[in-house]
């Protein structure tokens, strides 16, 4: 907050969230683009925004009223919990009428339906029209993964991808040193070193991921990532149940059946964070924007105790699973372009920057992670940002590409579940891929 | 008396004492954990051993209900929801109940009581659609009227019961000295049912007070209420234990409430034959 | 509204012989809400049916395919154990409370000190709101930090699973139903025992009769049709429950308490097959009218022997 003293003026004060934000940074920006470009075309706009319940979304909450400020369009936005958001968006969108301007899609569940149902707008008449955008928009800016993230198999644009997710491990670096266990360098040694950290008398488990079916499918895929595959071929046929994913289904089994605290079965996220965020686990399997909290005192007994490890390579290959947000302009909004203001403030470089500083997430601009400013005054160790560089560069779609994602998280969510006590994986693999092959078939024929 | 019934009566103390501690305990500890988990930070909520007594208690939970959940907004649409819901049920579900049981329709009775027994979630593919196509869909009155599945069917049910359990007589002797269906209704029937009515009301408030997929599915984003609100309060990422116990005893308070100050007439109101018949 | 005020003499019409004629103008008392259940409960009911007939996925196209989607349905594994599990459910969550909640109402029977103040905070959980209180009972259940884990380490007893295995997650989730709804029973039954007569017991007490004996043989006979009354009551809410299985398991661990109200809801609104969701409402609406037309005779058959 020590910023609020260079603030030159009212006008640049920004929300709560915002206030880490490197004032400068958004002074030169705000200044730029004042003296080029008309930000009051749309002034007394109201627009309706619907965003998913996450950090991401503080942020852009946070930063409401200086875009009002900026462009005098109102803001009347809402955060809904993934599940329902994607819910509402669904129905919404298939409505015809959708009661919001902009919405928040989660690209690696529902870009596919998007596409299908012609539910936003293609930003490239936007983007190329220069009275509309911003001269330094720079959409170039954006990294080349989230890019082709956000672009639709036709070549239209019909988000920009704000947000990136990345898998990876977080540990306990206290525990690792006790032990005096190394941070492994395979999948293999990861479960080695998961028996020699785990320590039921004590409760502390050698490691903790998701075990929720539905929720569980990204830890699967990050294993099965590390031979090289994915759940889908480019072709569109299922791989899910080869050598390798069986592989990559008992990794999962014995991960979180024979070093992951009890009740994993119905673990997600959260019961996750928290176990790992009470000393209660060595290693957590996830996604990168889960950190916020964890260097949070006030949260966390682990401040300072964390390490952020990129996924380990697995026997052929070494990605780390990825998962993105991107914002879009509903189809039918009569608001279009001042929604096309609002996108772009909200995604630009300072915005951007904003997002890595409190640690909640990738952004999708490669200016943002390549700016120092980023690690100066973040609570979030160096550690921190170098895995987010390099789970960057070795990072691969952790869900398919279909468009029944959810049934997908289902019907495989179940199969690895009924592993957790016991079933046999290839046995549970071959029944969830016998009956979700009809489903993707039909889906594409749709 | 003999030695053995007043030996009896000690132990028949001692059993009524572990009874009434083993049946109220569980009710009030739930209540009392959950107290405690909203008077408490983040860390403490999640010490093993639990921390039992907020030590200092905090309020910030609260704090933070109210400021980061437009809890007032949806507290309102609540009211407006499940009062409209229920006074629409009262004002037809009352005479219904009256003309029901005394034509002796027991077949509508049967459909009320299907409709009773019916799913919630089975009416919302429907009427989700219908609201689709109407435009209503986020509005207050497309979720009132959803409501009114829940309460018509038991404030009907229950009222049949109570006009069932009223003589006929009455009426019949009223007839005769010239009153109207409607008179003889309003002036007899009618009193007499009143704590049928209050128990109708109550049971039909607390139902849709506490009815979650309606909202969940038709509310937008000003027409939410309560209980898909406080859902929606679990925040992505991360676990937020004490917020959401603080805000799930503030949706809860109201029909605690309710409970405590009506109890009179919902015990009454059931022993008088609220729901038997 | 203004016929409420009407004075008797002005209103002559109605006055010969309205008994005779009544059955068919009592309907008219009825009518208003008549059209409103027709509006919001039949015509969902008809529509659901139209649509069960119907292949039809939110933002696909409408199709007749007939009994296609029951065939499927039937062929659904996954769905007859939902039914199977549903069963099993609502039993235990009738069971349970009938006899926790008779015993707490003969308790509550009895004169005793704050008797007024304890029997209200027993009745509080009923009124409580489902989603909150599951979302409380969530973090209790949590297994590692979980306070009834603690509890039960105080007394000397190992971790108790609860909602996180599959063989104890349905049991767990009844508890939680015990806990919610067990007062609404001892009302029921109380208010039954309020019109017990007194002279039985006067007797049974002078011949020496103990407690469970009058119990067994003095008031369990005399309240079986209030206890009938709650079976049917909790029959009906334990088939529908929703709210706390969706919210603390979301049918989870895998489907192991997947009950027909969250398959259902998975079906229609996430995976949107509102067609083949039409048809398990189908399903499930005829197993309601199934129950509901078999306990509404066992009830009649009782008031007979009454």
């Amino acid at each position: 907050m020590s910023d609020f003293a260079v603030r030159p003026s009212r006008r640049h004060v920004l929300g709560g969230a915002a206030a880490g934000l490197a004032a400068p940074f958004i002074l030169r920006s705000e200044v730029l683009g004042q003296s080029t470009f008309d930000w009051k075309r749309f002034s007394g706009a109201k627009l309706d925004v619907m965003l998913v319940k996450n950090p991401r979304s503080d942020l852009l909450q946070a930063h409401e009223k200086e875009f009002t400020a900026l462009t005098g369009i109102q803001v009347s936005s809402e955060q809904i919990p993934e599940q329902q958001q994607r819910q509402k968006a669904m129905i919404e969108f298939t409505s015809g009428r959708p009661t919001f301007d902009v919405c928040m899609l989660a690209l690696h569940v529902q870009k596919r339906l998007a596409a299908k149902g012609r539910w936003l707008e293609d930003l490239r008449p936007f983007l190329a029209d220069a009275s509309l955008t911003s001269p330094d928009f720079d959409y170039a800016d954006f990294a080349e993964g989230a890019v082709g993230f956000g672009r639709q198999a036709d070549g239209s644009i019909d988000t920009l991808p704000h947000f990136i997710d990345f898998w990876m491990v977080y540990y306990n670096k206290e525990m690792f040193e006790q032990k005096g266990v190394a941070y492994p360098k395979s999948m293999d040694e990861m479960f080695v070193a998961a028996q020699k950290l785990n320590d039921p008398a004590k409760g502390v488990a050698g490691f903790v991921s998701r075990g929720l079916k539905n929720a569980n499918i990204p830890v699967w895929t990050s294993w099965l990532l590390g031979q090289g595959m994915e759940t889908v071929s480019p072709t569109g046929q299922l791989l899910t149940d080869t050598p390798e994913a069986i592989w990559a289904g008992e990794m999962y089994k014995r991960m979180n059946r024979e070093v992951a605290p009890p009740g994993t079965v119905g673990f997600n996220w959260n019961e996750c964070q928290t176990t790992f965020m009470q000393g209660r686990a060595a290693m957590w399997l996830d996604g990168i924007g889960f950190a916020t909290p964890l260097e949070d005192p006030t949260k966390s007994r682990i401040v300072g105790k964390v390490g952020y490890g990129v996924t380990p390579p697995g026997p052929k290959g070494h990605h780390s699973a990825l998962f993105g947000d991107g914002l879009g302009i509903s189809r039918t909004s009569a608001k279009k372009q001042a929604s096309w203001l609002y996108l772009q403030y909200m995604c630009n470089k300072g915005n951007q920057l904003a997002m890595l500083k409190a640690g909640a997430g990738s952004p999708g601009r490669s200016s943002a992670l390549a700016n120092p400013a980023a690690r100066e005054g973040s609570r979030f160790p160096k550690e921190y940002f170098e895995c987010l560089a390099a789970s960057g560069k070795i990072a691969r779609a952790g869900l398919p590409q279909i468009i029944p994602v959810t049934e997908f998280r289902d019907v495989f969510g179940v199969g690895l579940t009924n592993t957790l006590s016991g079933a046999d994986v290839a046995t549970e693999l071959k029944k969830a891929t016998e009956a979700f092959k009809p489903v993707l078939e039909k889906s594409e024929q749709g | 008396m003999s030695n053995r019934v007043v030996a009896g009566g000690i132990w028949r103390k001692l059993g009524l004492g572990v009874s009434v501690f083993a049946l109220v305990s569980p009710a009030i500890l739930v209540f009392l954990w959950m107290i405690s988990l909203s008077l408490k930070n983040e860390l403490d909520n999640t010490a093993y051993p639990p921390v039992f007594i907020p030590n200092p208690p905090t309020f910030s939970n609260y704090i933070d209900v109210f400021e980061k959940n437009n809890f007032l907004l949806y507290f309102w649409n609540s009211i407006l929801v499940t009062g409209g819901a229920v006074l629409i049920g009262l004002l037809v579900g009352v005479p219904a109940g009256y003309g029901i049981a005394r034509s002796k329709a027991y077949r509508t009775a049967i459909m009320i009581l299907i409709a009773r027994m019916t799913p919630a979630l089975s009416y919302l593919i429907p009427l989700f659609l219908v609201f689709q196509i109407l435009g209503l869909i986020g509005s207050i009155s497309a979720l009132l009227i959803t409501h009114l599945v829940i309460t018509i069917p038991i404030i009907v049910w229950v009222m049949i019961g109570y006009f069932e359990g009223i003589p006929q007589e009455l009426e019949d002797a009223a007839y005769v000295d010239g009153a109207t269906l409607w008179q003889s209704f309003r002036y007899i029937a009618l009193p007499l049912a009143r704590p049928g009515m209050m128990v109708g009301a109550i049971l039909a408030f607390i139902f849709s007070w506490n009815n979650f997929v309606f909202s969940v599915v038709l509310g937008g984003k000003n027409s939410r209420t309560l209980p898909s609100a406080v859902y929606n309060s679990l925040t992505f990422e991360q676990i937020s234990w004490g917020p959401l116990a603080a805000a799930a005893l503030l949706v809860t308070l109201p029909v605690i409430v309710l409970t405590v100050v009506a109890q009179r007439e919902i015990v009454a109101g059931l022993s008088a034959g609220g729901l038997k018949d | 509204m203004t016929a409420i005020d009407l004075p008797a003499s002005t209103a002559t019409a109605d006055v010969e012989k309205p008994q005779k004629l009544a059955p068919r103008r009592y309907y008219l008392f009825a009518l208003p809400a008549l059209v409103l259940i027709a509006g919001v409960i039949i015509f969902p009911w008809v529509f659901t049916l139209v649509m069960s007939l119907m292949e039809f996925k939110v933002g696909g196209s409408v199709e007749f395919v007939g009994s296609a989607n029951f065939a499927k349905l039937f062929a659904d594994a996954r769905f007859g154990e939902s039914v199977l599990r549903t069963f099993w459910f609502t039993i235990l969550a009738v069971v349970l409370p009938i006899v926790i909640g008779t015993w707490a109402a003969v308790v509550f029977h009895r004169e005793f000190p704050w008797r007024g103040v304890l029997r209200t905070v027993f009745i509080m959980p009923m009124m409580a709101t489902p989603v909150a209180v599951a979302l409380v009972w969530t973090m209790m259940f949590h297994p590692q930090l979980g306070v009834l884990n603690y509890l039960l380490s105080v007394i000397g007893l190992p971790p108790f699973a609860w909602v996180y295995d599959p063989s104890t997650v349905i049991i767990t989730l009844v508890l939680v139903e015990v806990w919610h709804w067990t007062p609404l029973v001892m009302l029921i039954v109380l208010g039954g025992m309020a019109a017990l007569p007194s002279d039985p017991y006067d007797s049974a007490t002078i011949d020496g009769a103990t407690d469970w004996q009058m119990f067994r043989f003095i008031t369990l006979p005399l309240i079986l049709p209030y206890i009938m009354v709650a079976v049917v009551i909790r029959t009906i809410d334990a088939l529908k429950v929703f709210d706390t299985i969706f919210v603390i398991t979301q049918g989870g661990p895998g489907t192991a308490s997947e009950t027909l109200n969250i398959f259902l809801y998975l079906q229609a609104f996430q995976f949107y097959n509102l067609g083949y969701a039409s048809a398990v409402v189908v399903v499930f609406f005829v197993i309601i009218i199934a129950l509901s037309l078999l306990l509404l005779y066992v009830r009649q058959k009782l008031k007979w022997n009454a």
